[in-house]
């Protein structure tokens, strides 16, 4: 494991905090919305557990209008 | 001063005609109900005149519109089951509607704020229209529907969707409107029409078969209705009845049977005497003028 | 016009309601990032996670600054277009089905503001979105590789915003043709796919065509020279999208808004 020593931390950081952004984010607006496509449970699985793809997919996929 | 003016106007879905001519005139300042059952055509009426769908045939002249035909500045309209955007307050979607319509931003704010106390809807005025109850809904549909102050405005069953009280309110809201504005409203509900209309417009598988004031339909109308509730109904009855000299016109619902008459005096003597003769077994008779649910049944025939 | 600004504002504001204004930007900056970063680090992760037998070297020639940002951005053209797609397709044939567009176009309300107000609010999501996700993705491959010219970084950007912009166009197009935001998704994606594949395989024969736009930032940011052909198909993008929101405009208006 000593590439990890490797690794520029400053420039990831960043990233780690905009994706933790998108999972609140997509949290916040499932608890808000009325109904989702599929179960709204699945969702906050979907969203916690899949890393970024989780969030993305629920606003792309998960969410419904009126 | 005529408002409106509605020549042949016909409607074809797939060939299968659903208005079949109407003509008709809306004066200035009247409150018109478009009445009849379920099916009759109101609602495609509604829209062929608010501009949502074009006539196949016939046209519909404004006397105020603008040269280029359009006309929606001079119309309010209500669908049947309004539809708002959820994520907007009730207020921000009056305000939206109305800078939409030509009001300035002070304006719109103002107006809004006005028309959900008339609506009876300030309380709720912040919250998100997807939190709405049907009524609530239906009392936004009036506000955004008059925000313009439109010379017409046209609402398409405002009441049916309500419960007894919110029908009673939304009536008196309508009633207070008429000061100022040209109402036209559909219902199938005789009562709505009777409490707040000057007018009525009846249609009937997409013809208007009566129309005229309320007045007027009554003194048309002016029969008396004699009831007979006969234990056990046969044949012969209906169509002795039916055959009588007196009878007008009948109407045959189970037991009971309504014969419609002018002269009542001497009906009522005939009749008994026939029923008598007869040796008919009558549960109940009653004598009663007819009723606008009457003039209505008789016209559609049932 | 003051209607317009009415219209928009109310498409902006729709879009922060619904948190698009966070989660598009935010998609397109890991989507891009994500290049520099796999880039960087895959043959180091290769190997001390590869196993690979004592003694093999692997040796891969880094990229260089310039195609790294190149792949960057094609992520866009994949995962970027159908985020486009899939969030535009309902602009218009959602509130038609809805009925709600009934009730806004029963007021005096230009057809051609109701139409164009949606497509510029969505025109600016993307942009900004873009912008966001693809300066992210120059900064990281900056701070990794070599900084590529914020001149060419710029191009790049515009060419590609336009291709996008073409995308964005078409979609409000079928949006506003057909009554199923569904359908026009369909029909726009696979309509893109389709233009992208032939443009490719006969680059030669149709070097005007919007989606060549792709590879022209491609060329531009590698070689560091833009093809003269990219003029060409710069002005009939333009005209593409001039002419696409024309008839959107057009049929939309031809079409009933009750049914």
């Amino acid at each position: 494991m000593e590439f990890l020593e490797g690794i520029n931390w400053g420039l990831l950081a960043p990233l780690f905090i905009v994706q933790l952004i998108l999972l609140v984010v997509s949290l916040v607006d499932l608890s808000r919305i009325e109904k989702t496509n599929g179960p709204k449970l699945l969702w906050v699985f979907i969203i916690i557990f899949v890393n970024i793809i989780g969030p993305i997919l629920y606003f792309v996929i998960g969410r419904r209008n009126n | 001063m005529s408002l409106i003016r509605i020549k042949g106007l016909k409607k074809s879905f797939q060939g299968h005609e659903v208005i079949k001519g109407l003509d008709f005139k809306l004066e200035k300042g009247k409150c018109i109900a478009l009445l009849g059952p379920n099916g009759a055509g109101k609602t495609t009426t509604l829209r062929m005149l608010s501009g949502l769908m074009k006539p196949t045939e016939g046209s519909i002249t404004f006397s105020d519109a603008k040269k280029d035909g359009d006309i929606r500045h001079l119309i309010g309209y209500l669908p049947q089951f309004p539809v708002f955007y959820d994520w907007m307050s009730g207020l921000e979607f009056l305000q939206y509607v109305g800078k939409l319509a030509g009001l300035t931003s002070k304006e719109a704010k103002k107006r809004s704020l006005e028309l959900l106390e008339l609506v009876g809807i300030s309380d709720a005025k912040n919250r998100r229209v997807g939190k709405y109850s049907g009524g609530m809904k239906q009392r936004l549909g009036i506000a955004q529907a008059i925000i313009h102050r439109p010379q017409l405005v046209m609402l398409d069953e405002p009441v049916s969707a309500l419960d007894p009280f919110g029908r009673r309110e939304v009536l008196e809201l309508l009633d207070g409107l008429k000061k100022e504005t040209t109402i036209l409203f559909s219902t199938h509900i005789l009562n709505d029409a009777e409490e707040v209309c000057d007018e009525i417009l009846f249609l009937h598988n997409g013809e208007i078969v009566e129309s005229g004031s309320m007045e007027a339909l009554r003194e048309r109308h002016q029969q008396s209705k004699i009831d007979f509730i006969f234990r056990k109904k046969t044949e012969e009855m209906a169509s002795t009845l039916k055959n009588h000299l007196l009878t007008q016109s009948i109407l045959v619902d189970g037991n009971r049977i309504s014969i419609f008459v002018t002269n009542v005096e001497l009906a009522r003597k005939e009749f008994l005497k026939l029923i008598y003769e007869k040796d008919w077994q009558l549960d109940r008779f009653e004598v009663s003028s007819m009723t606008l649910e009457d003039v209505f049944m008789k016209v559609v025939g049932k | 016009m003051s209607q317009w600004m009415t219209l928009f504002q109310k498409e902006i504001l729709e879009m922060w309601r619904n948190f698009k204004w966070i989660w598009v930007p935010i998609t397109f900056i890991l989507l891009g990032v994500s290049e520099p970063i796999t880039s960087y680090y895959l043959p180091e992760i290769i190997k001390s996670f590869g196993g690979l037998p004592e003694g093999a070297v692997i040796d891969i020639p880094p990229p260089t600054a310039g195609a790294v940002l190149a792949s960057g951005l094609s992520q866009y053209s994949t995962l970027g277009v159908l985020i486009i797609v899939l969030g535009t397709m309902g602009v218009i044939a959602g509130e038609r089905k809805s009925g709600v567009a009934a009730m806004i176009l029963v007021k005096p309300v230009s057809y051609l503001s109701y139409v164009t107000s949606k497509w510029a609010g969505s025109l600016l999501l993307v942009w900004f979105s873009l912008f966001s996700g693809y300066l992210s993705t120059w900064y990281y491959t900056g701070q990794l590789f070599e900084w590529v010219a914020f001149g060419e970084f710029l191009h790049s950007f515009v060419l590609y915003g336009l291709w996008l912009t073409v995308i964005l166009t078409l979609t409000v197009f079928f949006s506003s043709a057909l009554l199923s935001p569904g359908m026009a998704g369909f029909i726009s994606l696979a309509l893109a796919l389709v233009v992208s594949i032939i443009s490719g395989a006969l680059s030669h024969l149709l070097e005007w065509s919007p989606s060549q736009l792709t590879s022209y930032a491609s060329a531009l940011l590698v070689t560091g020279e833009l093809p003269e052909d990219t003029l060409l198909a710069i002005l009939i993008s333009i005209l593409l999208i001039i002419v696409l929101l024309w008839l959107s405009v057009f049929l939309f208006k031809k079409k009933e808004l009750a049914s």
